[in-house]
């Protein structure tokens, strides 16, 4: 077993063994499906006073064109769990590192003499990868509407994506915060404060100039996750949020460094 | 990744650990100042002081968890400052309070810290059941780490300090918070393990210091106000006098 190998073990079992994960699993599914049985609510109704009203039933030509699956539903569903994932993700990474500092389990880990960056990727690797199943426990509904929508696998891998690239975006925000910390509050609300000036900047657009609306555009997770959300496979975007994944990986080594030297 | 007891240890009377005018500080506090100790291989080195004396500054330095503000310190021959994953390697580290995780059981624990020291397969299996029962733990070794009485849990802390069979084992305040009969069980441990390789116990406890250790060091704001052998350095005067001097070197 090698060093990294057995901490992925050990996070695993810490993760699995505690009800942390498996509410986190349960919630996240449970609101999507709220929200997307909500939205499906509203569909309904709008085309069945359609439906009615113009007296021809559902396959009428008289249904316009916005009034659709896709619209009404599947895009706004999109857009709900985005934001709704910038407010969960946080809470599943603020105790990983932190955790460790406040128990003092840090030093006992570092005495291995495993090194900063194994127990740095460790972490990043099963965080990620639970992010991933929680996007796929969340994915269900969205998926659903997309095959009932008449989109195909294609479109429905894209927005999968789009889905996961996004909360590893914001779980890499989560696990820097939490290595820069002791205390897990304090690294959920850095992270949700990140998140959350990095989802949109479009509210500052009115006060700064175009130029710099332009930049704050290309630096706001919104724009490159509604991307995925239209089918829309960008290399530029999915490199966007695998660099954030990659700078977390070094911000948080370098948080390891940084306690040497602060103690 | 692992390191044997045999793997290029110090030979006897070598130094396990050399620190030359190590000083750390936080902020305006100096915790370890100019701090000048040999620690010669294969003996039982207490470090004796009062809380807030720097002796867990000082192993946290030897560990490479700290960097120095100025001097060094050689760890067999190796810089923690420098190379700290090589230094910890071959340390065994006993924090001051079992700093574990609880929520593991105690083999599942052992196979990780095994695991994460670079032991597999048999060996993983051998070093976790040999140190299950070398530190009597056989019977609670399905049980929560968190679930066990301090002194349990205390030898949880020695049993992994001593999976990879290092040369060199520093253990912190290994007593406190023990009650009597416990104490005397890790005591009793400690003293089975002294022979065979470097021990260093930090300790404010002079009776404990006595009873483990062949030489010490006394700190006191953190500076070295003694070294000796323990009788000698304990049996001058009034030994509680030692703690009290704030500082300088004797």
């Amino acid at each position: 077993m090698t060093p990294l190998a057995a901490l992925v073990r050990k996070e695993l079992s810490s993760l699995f063994g505690s009800p942390v994960a498996y509410v986190a699993l349960t919630a996240v599914a449970g609101v999507t499906a709220l929200i997307f049985f909500d939205h499906l609510k509203i569909y309904n109704q709008i085309l069945f006073v359609y439906a009615t009203t113009t007296m021809g039933g559902f396959d009428s030509d008289s249904i316009p064109e916005h009034i659709n699956l896709w619209d009404l539903v599947f895009f706004p569903v999109m857009e709900q769990i985005g934001i709704t994932l910038i407010a969960v993700v946080p809470l599943i990474t603020m105790r990983v590192f932190a955790e460790e500092r406040a128990r003092g389990t840090d030093e006992l880990l570092s005495a291995t003499g495993m090194g900063p960056g194994a127990v740095v990727l460790g972490k990043f690797l099963v965080t990620l990868g639970f992010v991933a199943l929680m996007m796929a426990v969340a994915f269900v509904y969205p998926a659903l509407a997309v095959e009932r929508g008449g989109l195909g696998a294609e479109h429905l891998a894209a927005v999968f994506m789009g889905l996961t690239l996004h909360a590893f975006g914001l779980a890499a925000i989560g696990l820097t915060c939490s290595a820069f910390t002791s205390s897990q509050l304090v690294a959920a609300a850095a992270a949700w404060a990140a998140a959350f000036v990095l989802w949109d900047f479009s509210w500052m657009y009115s006060f700064v100039g175009e130029e710099t609306a332009a930049w704050l555009d290309r630096l706001a997770m919104h724009p490159r996750y509604g991307s995925f959300a239209e089918g829309i496979v960008s290399v530029a975007n999915a490199v966007y949020f695998l660099a954030m994944v990659l700078v977390g990986l070094a911000l948080a080594r370098f948080a390891f460094d940084l306690r040497r030297v602060s103690g | 990744m692992s390191a044997g007891a045999s793997d290029a240890a110090p030979a006897a009377g070598g130094p396990a650990i050399e620190a030359r005018d190590l000083t750390r500080r936080f902020g305006r506090h100096t915790a370890v100042d100019r701090l000048s100790l040999r620690i010669p291989a294969r003996t039982s080195f207490g470090l004796l002081g009062a809380n807030g004396a720097g002796k867990t500054t000082f192993i946290r330095l030897v560990a490479g968890f700290l960097l120095p503000s100025a001097g060094s310190v050689e760890v067999e021959g190796r810089s923690p400052a420098l190379r700290p994953e090589r230094v910890q390697a071959r340390l065994g580290f006993v924090m001051e309070t079992s700093r574990l995780y609880p929520e593991l059981r105690v083999r599942g624990f052992l196979r990780f810290m095994g695991g994460a020291r670079g032991l597999a397969g048999d060996r993983l299996r051998d070093a976790v059941e040999r140190s299950l029962a070398r530190f009597h733990l056989s019977p609670v070794a399905e049980r929560r780490v968190g679930n066990l009485s301090k002194g349990f849990q205390q030898r949880v802390s020695l049993a992994q300090a001593f999976l990879h069979d290092p040369s060199l084992v520093i253990v912190d305040e290994p007593t406190s918070g023990l009650d009597p009969v416990q104490r005397a069980e890790v005591q009793a441990i400690l003293r089975e393990l002294r022979d065979e390789r470097t021990v260093v116990v930090c300790t404010h406890d002079l009776v404990e210091a006595e009873a483990l250790t062949s030489r010490v060091a006394v700190l006191a704001a953190g500076r070295l106000l003694a070294e000796g052998p323990t009788g000698e350095v304990l049996g001058r005067g009034d030994p509680l006098a030692l703690f009290r001097r704030q500082g300088g070197a004797a």
